[in-house]
């Protein structure tokens, strides 16, 4: 026998639905979709009007998830915020942007003290204009600051302790990347960034860093908490990096979001390439640093690598 | 294996080179007080000697054969050395991350003062990553990752001459990443009297080899296969640069043993170990020792077996039947492959248990049977 569910149940079931699923990499709710809002940066300032920002990350997350961040997340989760800061100030994820986001987990339910947003080191946050909280405020910011695990454990190329962050505390993940380029990997945005989930990082950027990135992303601790990918392209840099170099840096004005991190980067490489033939400087390819370990994360199941089969979806 | 202690450390410290700070900035050089405790960011900065800079602010490092291009504030393979706007720095020089008192015959070296102490000292780093590495809780760390103490090169030597420790040793994690170090530390060592030894994978470039090896009374290089798959697979390196770092070793005069770890299966058949002595003997002669020791299961080289001890045995009859003189098993403490004989007359010359000499029969350098010199630094 079967029944109409009223309108009061229904979102109640399909909450539920989404927790009996637990999505991560692996259960990749729109291949290939990325989600972009805009949201011009503030003429004179790098701060961003932060009522703008909210809607902007809002929007674009609804769009990639089909409904509301509850359907990424739940009250029960400890979501670890791993933003890339190593550009510093200059060339890092937005504060009032990664606020944005603790604040749509906050009003799902998620208590402040399991918002934890984080990166290598606290120096590196704090030069990029976080705040260190360690207790309190709306949501925790801190360095992984070497509390990482005692021993290496392998995936694929890769041999490394990851931040016990990451393995033991975290419930679900979000890499909050910006978008540049990359001197050795081509592009950072989202998956280049978790390369700070793992101690040894420098041993990795042989090859354009192919296959060792697709590597940590495929590694259970991230493939299986990794819900979500953001990346803060208010401002973008087309070459020069991964350090911040004001001449190479481009007013984007757009948030991007995805839960396939694979095409979030592919996004990203399409985004640099087209800015980098605007200024007539050679593609990423053909400067020897293209993006190989998308190809490789896409053959491992991880999403789209493809740029050209990315759809570009304004939220 | 004794420990100095930190009062001890730092005592030697203060009577050892005066603090220098210069403020940090982009691309500043600063130095910590000496004897500090250095742990997190708070790291010393000091350009690196072996470098060339490229366009766009870039460098390429030319200490060793990765020849790492690192692009600004990004760091090389090694993990110790970072672009800062286009000026290279070593974060380790001074910054030891284990400071100890051991045996030469820890090293080993079995040809090098036998029974004398050697104060040895390492910083966090590597330039290649082995998967069977012992001492990775050093070598594959980052300096920011791993607790360090600030010793300049004065202070170390200044310690050990102080202790009648006769000799300084960089070791444990690999000396090549700290280079400078080195250099400054021998040259420190041999104002005082104090001479100093290397324990390193010889993965390094020639002419920074070259620039340090005057300063060095021996060098112990791990030649850790004689294959390049091996080198690919197991050690993110390359064989043949190492064959060329230990020719000029060997050229310089420096006194060089050589170590085989043999890992079962990997790098332990007959064929290999026949190549590898049969290279030693005709391309640096057949008086340099080559260490064939045991490996053990660790880091990420968890599934093999320890290796058997009848390999260690073949390796060490098939090194002595290719005409080497000094053929030696490690890490298998009793044995009598641990033990120097007279490749003249068979006298033992030296017997060892594991990192102890219980006897030395040498005289001058010298067989007290036949009188063969036997080559090695003795006194």
């Amino acid at each position: 026998m079967s029944r109409e569910f009223s309108r009061r149940e229904l979102p109640l079931i399909l909450g539920l639905g989404a927790l009996a699923t637990r999505p991560g990499v692996a259960a990749v709710r729109e291949p290939g979709r990325v989600a972009v809002a805009k949201l011009p940066p503030s003429p004179g300032s790098r701060t961003l009007d932060r009522a703008a920002a909210g809607a902007a990350l809002s929007s674009a997350i609804t769009a990639v998830a089909g409904g509301p961040i509850g359907a990424l997340f739940r009250p029960d989760d400890t979501v670890g915020i791993k933003v890339n800061s190593l550009g510093g100030a200059g060339m890092s994820p937005h504060p009032e942007l990664v606020e944005a986001l603790a604040a749509l987990l906050r009003g799902l339910g998620v208590p402040p003290q399991r918002i934890i947003v984080f990166d290598r080191s606290s120096r590196e946050l704090q030069r990029a204009g976080f705040t260190i909280r360690r207790d309190g405020g709306a949501y925790l910011c801190h360095g992984i600051d070497n509390d990482y695990d005692s021993e290496p454990s392998t995936s694929g190329e890769i041999g490394s302790c990851f931040a016990r962050l990451v393995s033991t505390t975290c419930t679900a993940l979000v890499s909050f990347g910006v978008v540049k380029d990359h001197d050795l990997a081509g592009v950072s945005a989202g998956l280049k960034n978790l390369y700070g989930l793992i101690h040894n990082p420098n041993k990795y950027h042989d090859h354009n860093c192919d296959p060792y990135v697709a590597d940590v992303l495929n590694h259970p601790y991230v493939r299986g908490k990794l819900r979500l990918v953001v990346l803060d392209g208010v401002v973008a840099q087309c070459h020069g990096g991964p350090a911040w170099r004001p001449d190479a840096t481009w007013p984007l004005g757009v948030v991007a979001a995805s839960t396939d991190p694979v095409a979030a980067d592919a996004w990203a490489w399409r985004v640099i390439d087209a800015e980098r033939a605007r200024r007539g400087l050679a593609s990423l390819e053909d400067a020897k640093r293209p993006p190989r370990f998308l190809a490789t994360a896409a053959r491992y199941g991880l999403g789209v690598g493809d740029p050209a089969a990315v759809k570009e979806v304004l939220a | 294996m004794s420990e100095l202690d930190r009062r001890t450390l730092l005592t030697a410290a203060c009577a050892g080179a005066a603090a220098c700070f210069l403020p940090r900035a982009a691309g500043a050089l600063v130095t910590p007080p000496v004897g500090s405790v250095i742990s997190g960011e708070e790291l010393p900065a000091r350009e690196a000697s072996w470098y060339k800079r490229l366009p766009e602010g870039r460098v390429e490092c030319q200490l060793c054969p990765r020849g790492c291009q690192v692009a600004d504030a990004e760091r090389g393979g090694c993990g110790v050395r970072e672009n800062r706007a286009g000026t290279y720095v070593t974060l380790v020089h001074g910054v030891a991350c284990s400071v100890h008192v051991d045996p030469i015959e820890k090293k080993p070296f079995f040809h090098v003062l036998p029974g004398a102490q050697a104060l040895s000292y390492a910083t966090a780093g590597c330039n290649v990553e082995c998967k069977f590495c012992q001492n990775w809780e050093i070598s594959q760390f980052r300096p920011e990752q791993v607790r360090a103490q600030y010793l300049p090169p004065e202070t170390l030597a200044e310690v050990a001459r102080r202790n009648g420790v006769p000799l300084l040793s960089a070791t444990y994690s690999e000396p090549v990443v700290f280079w400078e170090y080195v250099r400054d530390t021998a040259a420190a060592g041999r104002r005082l009297g104090v001479r100093s030894t290397v324990v390193s994978n010889g993965y390094i470039q020639e002419q920074a080899l070259k620039d340090v090896l005057p300063n060095l009374a021996a060098m112990k290089v791990d030649l850790k296969a004689f294959s390049e798959r091996f080198y690919k697979e197991l050690v993110r390196g390359e064989l043949k640069p190492v064959l060329k770092a230990l020719e000029v070793i060997r050229a310089s005069g420096t006194w060089l043993e050589i170590v085989v770890l043999l890992v079962p299966g990997q790098n332990d058949s007959e064929g290999e170990v026949r190549d590898l002595s049969r290279w030693v003997k005709r391309t640096l002669g057949g008086d340099v020792p080559v260490h064939f020791t045991r490996f053990h299961p660790t880091y990420r080289l968890t599934n093999l077996p320890a290796t058997p001890i009848p390999t260690l045995e073949r390796a060490w009859q098939i090194a002595k039947a290719e005409g080497l003189a000094f053929p030696y098993m490690g890490n298998v403490p009793g044995h009598p492959g641990e033990n120097t004989t007279c490749p003249g007359c068979g006298t033992q010359l030296i017997r060892r248990v594991g990192f102890q000499v219980l006897e030395n029969a040498l005289k001058g350098g010298r067989c007290p049977q036949c009188s063969r010199e036997i080559p090695g630094v003795w006194s």
